[in-house]
């Protein structure tokens, strides 16, 4: 297992430095000019040339790449141009947030949509099932902005069981008065597409003869289920839940724009609208790196889900 | 002995007014609203957002101030004795600063109270031309004052501003007199200390806080930054160190309901009277609606257009709402929305009679009507001419049709100036048989999305093609400053109620930084230089009067609408007006918390 997670760590390199010549072009020679929108109201060349040099733009572009690997490595990013703030405080007071919404939303998505998964494959064909896969369906049919205006108007506004919005210092005020919302709203949203994934895992895995083969020898439909059917569904889930988990730190852009919530995914949208590259830059490189991680942990998870594989 | 009375009346004041609001059982006065959009920060000399501009103006004193109820504007003492006079000609500018107004309490002070000196007001003049600053205003000061640029060019090169350096255009007279040279005569000179851009801070906390001063402002206003979350909530205090002051009432208009109001509100109060103030910056509309309309904001400055419908059809309260008790002004702020045709383009550029014709055509083609009534939803009026209301100079008789909506008369002056389909393709095509084929710029974002959909209907219909080009917003400005266009959509706030601030952007020389329709007209410009150097006066009105008419005449803009804004209270909310360029002035807000706590048990 050490020689497997060493040759995986070394083919993180040659990723890592795709991704970074990747997002080097795109912001340096596809994205727009932040000096302009920097400049102000009446940009003229004279200010325009001064924040391109106070911000290392008009280095040649091998010292703007070498200058980018330096803050990839030594995770010091510099300043948002547009707040001045440290980059690293930036990251660091906005993960916060996000993790506190997405979090809890993971773990109770996963939760419920495998359940539900279990027993509606458990009654395949029946109306139960139909009516189920009917609902998903149209669940799924309609766009996520208008169940956060719905939500938020409804429960939020109309019914007043939550906050309209807001945001606090304290993490249990923010779990138990502002998350619960948006939390509901992540929740409601993501499950109709798992169920019905989850269902097709689990559905794939009673058509095998092992479960046949179970049934004749009279185990429980419960132990069947749980132990057996699970267990083997469990590879295909843990991909689709670990492919999920980078994007529980960028969070819902959405769901933290129209909750008021200061976190990352807020953050991507502002910097971008402000062409604030350190910013934008940071989260997409850490962001490529957390994915790689993940991905790593999930083929590791993979060996103990399923003892058959092996780490070669 | 006679400043240490003052430091032990002054701490008497400060301690009396927080021991007011925080007696035992006494309820904090806390006012709750929504930004529409995200603040920077508030070093007043690096920010040029709405957002964080309207926050240090809590927070700082410009010298000079507009008074709360005169309309159209006026110019009244900030931090100054009186407005200064122009001398040599509108050449000379001195301002005299009131002694014993201090800054709020920092670190940085060691304990001392730190009184608001010139040297303030002309460092914070200095900082906006220090290339370190990137100060988004630093045009405010350039080319304005005697030496300063050269001081600029000199920290351009070297790296370092020395702001210990004498500047001839800025001298420190004495400890509270200082006097400001201009390199011509500018009787507009004034209205930039208006702005926070240019409001005096303490170089020994910008020094102290170096690249934190966004985070650590430290002024002489009404109020002081007690929280901050980034983009999320921002918590104004009252400032323990502020003079106070009642109301001046010189200006306020008996015949107007809402001064009645107001003089009734707030008569023999000392302000500020809020303890506390709660801003969340908002990007979507709904919450900002929906958090004013369930009472969890007192407020909803600029209700979203989306709504407007839902609270005020037709432009009047809805009459649940106003049973109770909502209050709503509408106010037409100075600003103009418009397109402005890019005047050095072949096609649609040019002085020659097929091309003015041909602009005049697009401009009667385009349906201004569905612009207003439908993507507006009557939140604005129809624009006449480049100067909109509320600012020195505009004209309200200033009225004609060259800018209706009239695509027969389009289709008439196209057909005359030989602007017809000669391939039979159904398009129109060029006098000279080339394809006619009008590229429109415009930033991404569903408002210029839905703009760009009625030009391309507009023009349709007239049987010109005309291509959409969205592109993210400094792709767009990159290629306005560039000409690199046809048409393209802008707009233009004041910065200073005066007609030069709107007439700027279609001056020749100040093409492209300003002017980036590249309008050159010499007679244009001939009036904008007799203007200058003219105080204002009917003589100079005329002038502005005469170049509004050459403007519409030429049509290098499509002038769209003058913007309305509707804004909303609740009863408890007093001595609320909004003022046209002001996002917001807290100082003059009080709240009947009795009311309120009696709306929230019902």
């Amino acid at each position: 297992m050490g020689a497997y997670l060493t040759r995986r760590l070394w083919q993180i390199i040659p990723t890592l430095a795709g991704v970074i010549g990747l997002v080097f072009v795109l912001f340096n020679w596809v994205g727009g000019d932040p000096a302009l929108v920097l400049a102000g109201k009446v940009p003229d060349p004279a200010q325009i040339e001064n924040i391109r040099r106070q911000l290392g733009l008009d280095q040649p572009w091998w010292v703007q790449l070498w200058i980018f690997v330096q803050q990839v490595f030594t995770f010091d990013f510099g300043r948002s141009w547009s707040t001045n703030q440290l980059v690293s405080e930036v990251l660091l007071t906005r993960v916060g947030p996000t993790l506190t919404i997405m979090v809890p939303m993971l773990l109770l998505e996963t939760a419920l949509a495998v359940s539900l998964a279990l027993a509606v494959a458990y009654l395949r064909g029946s109306l139960t099932d139909r009516a189920v896969m009917i609902i998903t369906t149209v669940a799924m049919s309609i766009s996520f902005l208008v169940y956060i205006i719905v939500f938020q108007w409804l429960f939020g506004y109309r019914l007043a069981w939550f906050p309209v919005q807001g945001w606090s210092q304290d993490f249990w005020t923010n779990l138990t008065k502002f998350a619960p919302l948006p939390i509901l709203l992540g929740v409601f949203l993501s499950l109709a597409p798992s169920l019905r994934l989850y269902r097709s895992f689990i559905l794939d895995e009673i058509g095998h003869d092992y479960v046949r083969t179970a049934r004749a020898k009279g185990l429980t439909e419960n132990r069947i289920m749980f132990r057996h059917v699970l267990r083997n569904a469990l590879i295909p889930i843990l991909t689709y839940v670990g492919i999920g988990l980078p994007s529980l730190f960028v969070g819902s852009f959405l769901l933290e724009m129209f909750f008021s919530i200061p976190g990352l995914g807020r953050e991507v949208i502002d910097s971008v609208n402000r062409s604030d590259f350190p910013v934008i830059k940071a989260i997409t490189v850490y962001l490529a790196m957390l994915t790689m991680l993940v991905n790593l942990l999930v083929d590791v998870l993979y060996r103990f889900a399923d003892p058959r594989v092996s780490f070669k | 002995m006679a400043f240490l009375c003052r430091l032990v009346g002054a701490a008497l004041l400060a301690g009396t007014w927080l021991l007011s609001a925080q007696a035992a059982g006494e309820e904090a006065k806390v006012l709750r609203f929504a930004f529409r959009s995200v603040e920077t920060g508030f070093d007043p000399q690096r920010v040029d957002d709405l957002y964080s501009s309207a926050v240090n103006n809590e927070l700082f004193e410009p010298l000079l101030d507009f008074d709360y109820f005169a309309r159209p504007v006026k110019l009244v003492p900030g931090v100054v004795e009186e407005v200064p006079a122009p001398e040599d000609g509108g050449q000379t500018y001195t301002f005299r600063i009131r002694r014993g107004i201090y800054f709020t309490d920092d670190p940085v002070f060691r304990g001392k109270r730190r009184e608001l000196t010139a040297a303030d007001a002309a460092y914070a003049v200095k900082r906006l031309r220090d290339p370190r600053n990137r100060a988004p205003y630093g045009w405010l000061m350039q080319d304005a004052l005697l030496g300063l640029d050269a001081l600029h060019d000199e920290a351009l090169e070297s790296g370092r501003f020395d702001y210990d350096k004498p500047v001839p255009g800025i001298e420190v007279i004495d400890r509270y007199t200082v006097r400001f040279r201009l390199t011509r005569p500018d009787f507009n000179f004034l209205y930039r200390f208006t702005m926070p851009q240019t409001a005096p801070v303490a170089r020994e906390v910008i020094e102290a806080y170096g690249e934190d001063t966004m985070a650590h402002p430290v002024g002489t206003g009404p109020f002081r930054l007690a929280e901050w979350t980034r983009r999320q909530k921002i918590v104004l205090e009252r400032n323990p160190n502020y003079r106070g002051r009642t109301l001046d009432t010189t200006y306020a208009d008996p015949a107007d309901p809402d001064h009645r109001r107001i003089l009734a509100e707030l008569r023999g109060k000392r302000l500020p009277q809020l303890d506390r103030v709660e801003i969340y910056p908002m990007d979507a509309s709904q919450p900002r609606f929906l958090a004013f309309m369930n009472a969890e904001h007192d407020l909803l400055q600029e209700v979203p257009f989306t709504f407007i419908n839902q609270v005020a059809p037709g432009n009047e309260l809805l009459p649940s709402l106003a049973a109770k008790g909502v209050h709503m002004q509408r106010v037409v702020p100075p600003e103009i929305y418009y397109y402005q045709f890019n005047m050095e383009h072949p096609v649609v550029g040019g002085y020659k009679p097929e091309h003015v014709a041909l602009r005049r055509a697009i401009v009667l083609a385009h349906n201004i009507d569905q612009e207003l009534t439908i993507l507006y939803k009557g939140q604005g009026e129809q624009a006449y001419g480049p100067i909109p209301p509320g600012v020195v100079g505009y004209d309200p008789q200033f009225f004609h049709h060259e800018q209706d909506y009239d695509p027969a008369r389009a289709v008439a002056l196209l057909d005359m100036y030989g602007w017809v389909d000669r391939d039979g393709d159904g398009w129109r095509d060029q006098p000279d048989g080339q394809p006619l084929v009008i590229d429109y710029l415009h930033s991404t974002g569903s408002g210029a999305r839905d703009q760009a959909g009625l030009w391309e209907k507009s023009m349709r219909e007239v049987g010109i093609r005309l291509v959409a080009r969205g592109v993210q917003f400094s792709d767009q400005l990159r290629d306005r400053k560039a000409g690199k266009y046809m048409i393209a959509g802008a707009a233009w706030a004041a910065d200073w109620p005066d007609a030069q601030n709107f007439l700027a952007l279609l001056y020749g020389p100040n093409i492209p930084e300003l002017n980036d329709s590249r309008f050159q007209l010499e007679a244009f410009d001939r009036l904008y230089r007799q203007s200058l150097v003219l105080p204002d006066s009917p003589e100079r009105d005329g002038l502005y009067r005469e170049m509004s008419r050459l403007t519409v005449a030429y049509a290098p803009w499509r002038m769209s609408q003058y913007p309305v804004w509707t804004h909303l209270s609740y009863p408890w909310v007093l001595g609320y007006l909004k003022h046209p360029l002001y996002h917001t002035r807290l100082e003059y807000l009080d709240l009947d918390l009795a009311a309120r706590n009696a709306a929230a048990a019902r």
